[in-house]
């Protein structure tokens, strides 16, 4: 022992060391291209080495006798929670690292061992034997304990604030375009969600305590070839919390038959949660995925995003499964919004799938997501034609009761002021409809430059989508047979259409110019009106003969009675007529009572010898009364209620 | 009817591109990597002679002899997976890469058929009896199709689960020496693989549940019950979603047009149909998939037309193999499974009695299966990914085929 003892090690662990080291001088080796010098360098130490293990091996027995018992005592570390029902790593810090401990020793002995079996020799196989059964003993429990620590310690969070459910549309255009009748509920739409939606927010899938435990497990298995079982185990519980995750949020599992035959209202609130749900699994919960996994298993080569594309891939699919199925069913004008939402969400959500997805397996996901998203923004575009041909083509059979507000005009005004909105999708979208006025849009802010705003795409679409809607109420006016009411009726709605666009961001885009076209268009209705309905009940009133200073008593009890009789007419057909709105409304009765009641005065002044006469039916202030009550919406009769 | 379309032809001829670069067209949207590989081939004959009869008179006549054509080509390339070798290392019937070729025929197939279809014709031409019956039920098959083709994608997720698990497996085999620890090692990773293999497609996330409960309670005290490498198998498609019964629902009213109807429009309607069909029927019958029980082993392929002869025999083939394997439960016909299965079976049993240091002669048998059981993983880690990819796209194929099919019907006006 003396001559050669710098050579001869004499604790194990030296002896794996000149194991571990021969190990890689002969992988050295074999490495092909190498210089002469090297590889003679390299028999050498081969050589060298050689001698030493030999060394060990012939003066052995002394060694082999410590090694085993390590091994006794590393075994019963390890073979001893093998009748435990409890967990490791449940047990305590302590236990876990005594437990770590002996894994390594092990695996060390483990090692040595077979560095060393370079000669027969019964004894030595023996111990290595046991070693390696323990060793397997150790690493099943260690994927046992993987798979305990993360089921236990795994994190659900809440959904619930985050990205509060989308309000910002109105919940009243989910209303199908065939259910035009509806009054919306709610005119105003709350913004209260953009806010947080850039955040990312990252969350503990797995509770932080126990993520060095995760690693220190991950070391050992991956250290001793055990990888793959750590990936399969890892993978498996992950895969499922995700499962449970997603129908946590509510989302079902959906055939792309179901989706397709879906009702409307049932379609919009999936459409609904599924941009929510999206939302949430792809920036908060793969997001910590992702983190997760590179916390275990960073450093380990592309294990990591292996891992994190297996768990998410299934439930990524699905998502976008769905998506294809709504882009790919019947083009309704209402599903516009929703398949706006739709793309923005995902639009929105593209480059954190690219980072997510980066390695070259994850590719194909982020393909699925570009191709999805392309499918959406035809199926948006190609909703919001059929937007516009159902606006004209809505036909009536019947005039609509009381020259009111049409429903339609109401649905597509109410529709479209949400446009804005998504003004910058739109244009996006509608752009290569229109390449004429391309160039104008591409700057993407929402700047005060008004201008710009009426010459966008979307300016150009949403006019001629309320010259549709123009057009239509025109032919729907023309069902009334008379022609008083056809001028209340386009007064109404184009009153309406204006209060749509100036009282919203609408105005931005059509423009003073277009308001104040259509301005005075309603008030061309209205003096239309005027002269249709009042103009002959007027003439009654007229003085035929401007020189003479009165008429005879027979000709104003004539006109009397005449206008009488054609204002109780107009009374009883025009108090059933509508305006709904109140200063419309107050600013016509107005106009008309300026008109009416002073022709009235004039008349009656002028005629003040036959006043008292009873074929005076009404006073002046009768009359001033009585328009008031037109235009309330439910008919009204003087001559049966003779309350004057 | 035949004069017109005549005129369409010469409309087409005269003016549009060949059908080549249609299909060109339609397929350019996808990577290229995806994409099959001899489809250009099997479309360019025939879009070549084609353009060569652009001179040429007598179109109704060239009309259904390009038919004809393409149905003699369809008749080689099933004939051509006929004789796929039932086993073999590689290109064996059933095997993943045959499966491959299946759905190439199929992306061909579609792309053909509907450039037969839809090509310069309207609304008006394909809307009218038969074809106004025959497109609405075409497109209905599409829509399930669709379904059975994310089912299959899912199932895929499956099979590559065990092939990770006979990974484990072979490299445990392959420990030397190879002792009772790597004997334990590989026996845990073969048991997981038969119980993934053996998950009874109706079992949905109810049982998963119930199944779950090992992991949140204390260890119980059977040890061999491990549970590690238990995969949940979501199968994601609907609740109640089965798709022996989407099949089923596909082969109603699936009957060859007769007469002179053989020569016309819907004769690649039935074509196109039947390919669908039979094609997501042999990929449920090969990948696990959601509710397959009950499947049906009777396809109503008319066997009376020359090109169904080599479909036929493949259908009744694959039949009887599905009939033999149904009752005991199992992950599919598809070849790597099965021999996945074979020799999985036969290591456990070696694995269960393993002493060390074992025989040699045993040693050397084990071995060679390891070395087959390698080669398997192997081929799966090649082709399981690609297919998955080549039947998404041919889901995207079916969303454009539907899209385009719609278009046509909706507004009246010609494709492209």
């Amino acid at each position: 022992m003396d001559g050669c003892r710098s050579g001869v090690p004499t604790y194990e662990g030296d002896l794996h060391v000149v194991a571990a080291a021969h190990h890689i001088v002969k992988a050295l080796g074999a490495t092909k291209n190498l210089s002469d010098d090297l590889r003679k360098i390299l028999i050498d130490l081969d050589s060298h080495l050689s001698m030493i293990t030999s060394n060990i091996d012939s003066k052995g027995g002394r060694g082999l006798v410590d090694v085993e018992e390590r091994l006794d005592q590393a075994e019963r570390k390890i073979m001893r929670w093998e009748t435990d029902p409890m967990m490791i790593w449940d047990s305590g810090p302590k236990e876990a690292s005594d437990y770590l401990e002996a894994v390594d020793e092990t695996g060390k002995l483990v090692d040595g061992l077979r560095g060393l079996s370079v000669h027969e020799n019964r004894k030595q196989k023996e111990i290595l034997h046991r070693a390696m059964n323990i060793f397997q003993t150790a690493m099943s429990r260690l994927e046992e304990e993987l798979i305990h620590i993360l089921v236990r310690h795994g994190q659900q969070f809440e959904p619930k604030n985050m990205y509060s459910r989308s309000i910002r549309k109105d919940i009243v255009y989910d209303e199908s375009f065939v259910s035009v009748e509806d009054e919306p509920t709610k005119e105003t739409s709350s913004q209260n969600c953009s806010n947080d939606e850039s955040g990312e927010c990252i969350v503990d899938l797995v509770h932080a305590d126990v993520i060095p435990d995760i690693k220190s497990i991950a070391k050992v298995m991956f250290t001793s070839n055990y990888g793959p079982e750590f990936c399969e185990a890892f993978i498996s519980v992950q895969k499922e919390a995700l499962e449970q995750y997603f129908s946590f949020l509510g989302t079902e599992y959906l055939s792309i038959e179901d989706v397709l035959k879906m009702e409307w209202t049932c379609l919009s609130s999936k459409m609904n949660k599924w941009t929510w749900s999206m939302k949430i699994i792809v920036r908060v919960y793969l997001a910590s995925e992702k983190q997760l996994c590179d916390q275990v298993l960073g450093g380990l080569g592309s294990v990591s995003s292996y891992c994190f594309l297996e768990i998410s891939k299934a439930t990524i699919l699905c998502l976008l499964n769905f998506g294809e199925a709504v882009a790919m069913g019947p083009h309704r004008p209402e599903k516009l919004l929703r398949l706006l939402d739709m793309y923005e969400t995902l639009a929105d959500l593209l480059r954190d799938i690219d980072t997510l997805f980066s390695e070259e397996a994850g590719s194909f996901i982020q393909l699925q997501f570009h191709e999805l998203l392309e499918r959406l923004g035809e199926s948006a575009i190609a909703a919001f034609k059929a937007f516009r041909v159902a606006i004209s083509s809505n036909g009536s059979l019947y005039p609509f009761a009381g020259g009111g507000v049409h429903p339609l005009n109401k649905y597509v005004m109410n529709y479209i002021r949400m446009f804005p909105e998504y003004w910058n999708t739109l244009n996006l979208l509608l752009k290569n409809q229109h390449p004429g006025v391309a160039d104008q849009v591409t700057k993407p802010d929402y700047g005060p430059d008004t201008s710009l705003l009426t010459s966008c795409p979307m300016a150009y679409h949403l006019r001629s989508i309320t010259s549709c809607l123009e057009s239509n109420l025109h032919k729907k006016s023309q069902l009334y047979k008379d022609e008083a009411l056809q001028h209340i009726f386009l007064m109404n709605n184009i009153h309406y259409l204006v209060q749509k666009v100036k009282g919203s961001e609408l105005r931005l885009f059509f423009g003073d110019e277009w308001i104040r076209k259509h301005n005075a268009m309603f008030q061309q209705h209205a003096m239309n009106y005027e002269r249709a309905t009042w103009s002959s009940v007027v003439s009654f009133l007229k003085d035929n003969n401007p020189g003479s200073s009165s008429m005879s008593k027979s000709t104003f009890k004539e006109r009397c009675k005449g206008f009488s009789i054609a204002f109780e007419e107009v009374y009883k057909t025009q108090t059933s007529w509508s305006i709904p709105d109140p200063q419309l409304r107050e600013d016509l009765r107005i106009s008309t009572s300026l008109k009416v009641v002073l022709a009235y005065r004039t008349f009656l002044g002028r005629n003040l010898a036959y006043t008292d006469d009873k074929c005076v039916k009404h006073t002046v202030e009768h009359v001033e009364n009585l328009l008031l009550d037109l235009f309330g919406g439910s008919s009204r009769s003087l001559r049966n209620s003779r309350r004057w | 009817m035949p004069r017109n379309l005549f005129r369409c032809w010469i409309r087409v001829r005269g003016v549009t591109l060949p059908l080549f670069s249609l299909a060109f067209n339609l397929s350019k949207n996808l990577p290229t990597k995806m994409t099959g590989t001899d489809q250009s081939s099997f479309l360019g004959r025939i879009s070549i002679r084609r353009n060569q009869v652009n001179a040429m008179e007598g179109y109704h006549e060239q009309e259904i002899e390009d038919l004809e054509l393409f149905q003699k080509q369809l008749s080689d390339r099933f004939a051509e997976l006929l004789s796929a070798p039932d086993d073999a290392p590689t290109e064996a019937f059933l095997s993943i890469s045959w499966i491959r070729k299946l759905v190439d025929v199929f992306l061909c197939c579609e792309t053909e058929c509907k450039a037969i279809l839809l090509m310069e014709r309207d609304a008006a031409q394909i809307s009218k009896p038969p074809l106004d019956r025959l497109i609405p039920e075409l497109l209905e098959r599409v829509v399930k199709a669709m379904d059975i083709c994310n089912a299959v994608t899912n199932g895929l997720e499956l099979v590559r689960h065990c092939q990770k698990l006979a990974e484990i497996a072979v490299s445990a085999l392959e420990q030397k020496p190879f002792g009772e620890g790597q004997a334990r090692r590989a026996k845990k990773a073969l048991v997981s693989l038969m119980s993934a293999m053996h998950v009874d497609d109706k079992e949905s996330s109810v049982q998963k549940t119930a199944e779950r409960s090992w992991s949140f309670g204390r260890r119980s005290g059977n040890k061999d019950r491990h549970h590690g490498h238990y995969r949940s198998l979501s199968w994601q498609v609907a609740k109640h979603w089965s798709a022996s019964k989407q099949i089923h629902a596909m082969t109603m009213n699936l009957a060859a047009p007769r007469g002179p109807e053989a020569s016309c429009l819907p004769a690649p309607v039935y074509i196109l149909s039947l390919i669908i069909v039979f094609v997501m029927w042999v990929l449920i019958a090969a990948i696990p998939c959601q509710e397959r029980s009950g499947l049906t082993t009777h396809l109503p392929i008319n066997k009376h037309v020359n090109w169904t002869h080599s479909l036929a025999s493949i259908h009744d083939k694959i039949g009887e193999e599905w009939k033999k394997k149904e009752k005991k439960g199992m992950a599919g016909l598809l070849y790597e499974m099965q021999k996945m299965e074979k020799l999985g079976q036969s290591l456990i049993e070696f694995t269960d009695s393993y002493q060390f240091p074992g025989e040699k002669e045993k040693l050397d048998e084990v071995a060679a299966q390891v070395a087959e059981l390698a080669e398997v993983c192997r081929r799966m880690d090649e082709g399981l990914v690609p297919l998955q990819m080549l039947i998404r796209e041919a889901f995207h194929r079916l969303v454009r085929n539907r899209t385009e099919f719609l278009d046509v019907l909706e507004q009246g006006g010609p494709v492209v």
